[in-house]
């Protein structure tokens, strides 16, 4: 008896953590998890830059685009799978915007594509607003055995009421129709018959007694007369009748929806890349060092100018984080101000560099951002290396572009 | 108090105590149906079953009735050999179908706020009840394994497709032609879902030209007969009661 009671108490204790378990199964609804991902990962794999969210306020049914470049860093870890089948995605928080279009190089991908590395392409992501709040809008990119890269997130305060939400769209067989609901009756229609047949038969059974007088009969050896000529009968109409429902339902329906097609999908390839003007100042890391108590990273760098105009260095972005030496570059883009350090970036000798000249500098990217955005714990990372931008302008603002990627070791005095 | 003392004293208390009792492990029947199957078919059916832009001609009619006809089978051995009740597989279904749909309308909708129309559940119910009739005509595992599981493969698609066909209307979207299925997929933001996950559309039966579904659906009808008999003897192990020492009784 005690045995029993146990083994009844730990089954229902089971039962209820499996009910709850599965009904509160909810799909991932967050992309907040930029902070929490591994530094490696966002500093030498997708470079996020030249980001800009359209409206910082937009309402219900209202659209806004979030725009800009990504490149896919050459010095791709080895450790994540290359970005070979990938998907543009957005991160928010859930459907409160709908993805009404999104664009690789002008091609849309609502299918993934395959990327390559070292090359920077041009993206846009078109959003319609859904859900009043204020939601963190990122950029992002899924990338098989990856997982998700999460790029620059932006507050957007969505206003308006969700139950004016609309969303028409114009079918090939002529029809407009408002996806929100569209079929949303004949789902609970079928459903509502099927649940009703389904409980007819239930009720057909379960209104008789059942399990302590069955159970005699079966161990008596009356098990034949539970099941009646009458019951057979019953049966043999609910079977055939279902069949008849299923055949003619089918039948109707294709009458109703003659047109159909199966579901689309397929990789994208050869997606169209985006000229960076040419290259003609050259970088080499020298060292570089992580001060903790400082919340800075140092780097010495020998720049060398085989352009024909002066240069000089403006910004240092890594994992979208932006440092700027105000001297040479502001940012008028209203980036995100936690993401954005405008006076982050120092050079010990930033007068311009001429054609043809080379000069050792010490640069110095300070700012909180590398504790609150944990860009630091890249320290404690297995491949302790770090990756990013280096932007250089010269006196007309023609900029260029110059990946850096090199061993980082921290200092802790 | 001695155990074998009678608690009742006359045959109507008898039958209101048996009707009870029926009522009790029915409930416990259905809800420990409900979480069981519910689990085992989100793990193993997932999001074929979660949404539109998964359900497919070819994995989504493969897929559901073989990971489906577990439990209905299992529920079924219990309830048919010591209670001649053909009705597992339809209380199975009914339970698991339940749910499904208080977690996509409290979860999915309530929660995260997709419409139901992209994440309503597959029907399963036409299957149930034709296996369950089966088994009650012939009486023989055999025949509902073979018989009745081939028909829980068939009649899965065709008894979905009122359900689903509108989704499947064409629609050019920006120069590219997609399902409203598919377009729902692209609208309806899921970061956790990214679109290379989705496995549709995908495998070997190309040769087969047009009439995938009908392939994929007797394909699927042939392995549940095979899961049928797994789960089945799954389901009379499970309703032994030898576990259960006799002094309990
Ligand atoms: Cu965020």
């Amino acid at each position: 008896m005690k045995i029993k009671d146990r083994v009844l108490k730990l089954s229902f204790i089971a039962l209820l953590i499996s009910m709850t378990a599965a009904m509160f199964y909810a799909p991932t609804a967050s992309a907040h998890g930029e902070k929490s991902q591994a530094a490696f990962m966002r500093m030498r794999t997708i470079h996020w830059f030249d980001l800009h969210w359209s409206k910082e306020e937009v309402a219900v049914n209202d659209t806004m685009t979030l725009h800009g470049k990504f490149l896919v860093f050459a010095g791709w870890p080895e450790t994540v799978d290359k970005p070979e089948v990938s998907f543009l995605n957005i991160g928010i928080p859930g459907p409160v915007f709908i993805r009404a279009g999104s664009w690789i190089g002008g091609q849309l991908v609502p299918r993934s594509v395959s990327l390559e590395l070292g090359e920077t392409y041009e993206f846009k992501v078109l959003l319609k607003a859904r859900r009043p709040g204020d939601w963190h809008v990122h950029s992002m990119m899924n990338v098989q055995g990856g997982g998700p890269i999460i790029g620059p997130g932006k507050w957007v305060t969505v206003t308006g009421s969700m139950a004016d939400f609309v969303n028409p769209v114009t079918t090939l067989t002529g029809q407009t129709i408002d996806l929100e609901s569209y079929a949303l009756d004949n789902v609970y229609f079928w459903h509502a018959v099927w649940f009703a047949i389904a409980f007819a038969w239930l009720l057909f059974w379960i209104k008789r007694p059942l399990f302590v007088p069955r159970h005699i009969a079966v161990s008596t050896g009356k098990a034949n007369t539970l099941i009646s000529a009458g019951d057979k009968k019953v049966g043999l109409a609910f079977a055939l009748g279902t069949v008849v429902i299923v055949a003619a339902s089918m039948g109707s329906t294709n009458d109703k929806y003659p047109v159909t097609t199966p579901l689309q999908a397929g990789l994208l390839r050869g997606m169209k890349t985006f000229q960076m003007p040419e290259q003609t100042v050259s970088v080499k890391v020298e060292d570089a060092t992580y001060r903790v108590p400082g919340r800075a990273m140092n780097m010495t760098l020998t720049i060398t100018n085989n352009g024909d105009s002066a240069v000089r260095l403006g910004e240092f972005e890594t994992a979208g984080v932006r440092f700027l030496d105000p001297a040479v570059h502001e940012d008028d883009t209203n980036y995100p101000d936690d993401l954005l350090a405008e006076e982050g970036l120092t050079v010990s000798d930033n007068s311009p560099l001429a054609p043809g000249e080379s000069r050792t500098v010490e640069v110095t990217a300070s700012d909180a951002a590398w504790e609150v955005y944990r860009l630091a714990d890249l320290i404690y990372d297995p491949d302790s290396r770090f990756a990013g931008l280096l932007f250089f302008w010269d006196a007309k603002g023609t900029r260029q572009m110059v990946t850096v990627d090199a061993p980082l070791i921290p200092t802790f005095i | 108090m001695s155990a074998s003392q009678s608690a009742v004293r006359s045959r109507a208390e008898a039958v209101q105590v048996s009707r009870t009792f029926d009522w009790m492990i029915l409930f416990t029947l259905f809800t420990a149906v409900l979480g069981g199957y519910h689990i085992h078919y989100m793990l193993t059916g997932g999001d074929w079953d979660f949404w539109t832009d998964w359900k497919d001609r070819r994995l989504w009619v493969t897929v559901a009735p073989i990971v489906s006809i577990t439990f209905p089978a299992a529920v079924q051995a219990c309830l048919w050999w010591r209670y001649r009740l053909p009705v597992g597989a339809t209380i199975s279904v009914v339970a698991l179908m339940i749910g499904e749909w208080i977690n996509r309308y409290l979860n999915f909708w309530g929660w995260t706020y997709f419409p139901v129309n992209i994440c309503f559940p597959s029907n399963l119910i036409p299957g149930a009840i034709v296996l369950d009739v089966i088994l009650m005509l012939g009486n023989s595992m055999t025949l509902t394994a073979v018989v009745g599981g081939l028909a829980y493969g068939l009649l899965f698609y065709p008894g979905n497709w009122p359900v689903i066909a509108p989704l499947h209307v064409p629609v050019e979207y920006n120069g590219m032609m997609m399902t409203l299925a598919d377009l729902q997929g692209y609208h309806y933001v899921r970061t956790g879902t990214p679109e290379y996950i989705r496995m549709v559309e995908k495998g070997t039966l190309r040769t087969f030209g047009k009439d995938v579904a009908p392939v994929s659906a007797f394909f699927s009808g042939f392995v549940s007969i095979i899961i049928y008999f797994l789960w089945h003897f799954f389901g009379r192990w499970f309703a032994k009661t030898d576990f259960i020492s006799d002094d309990a009784s």
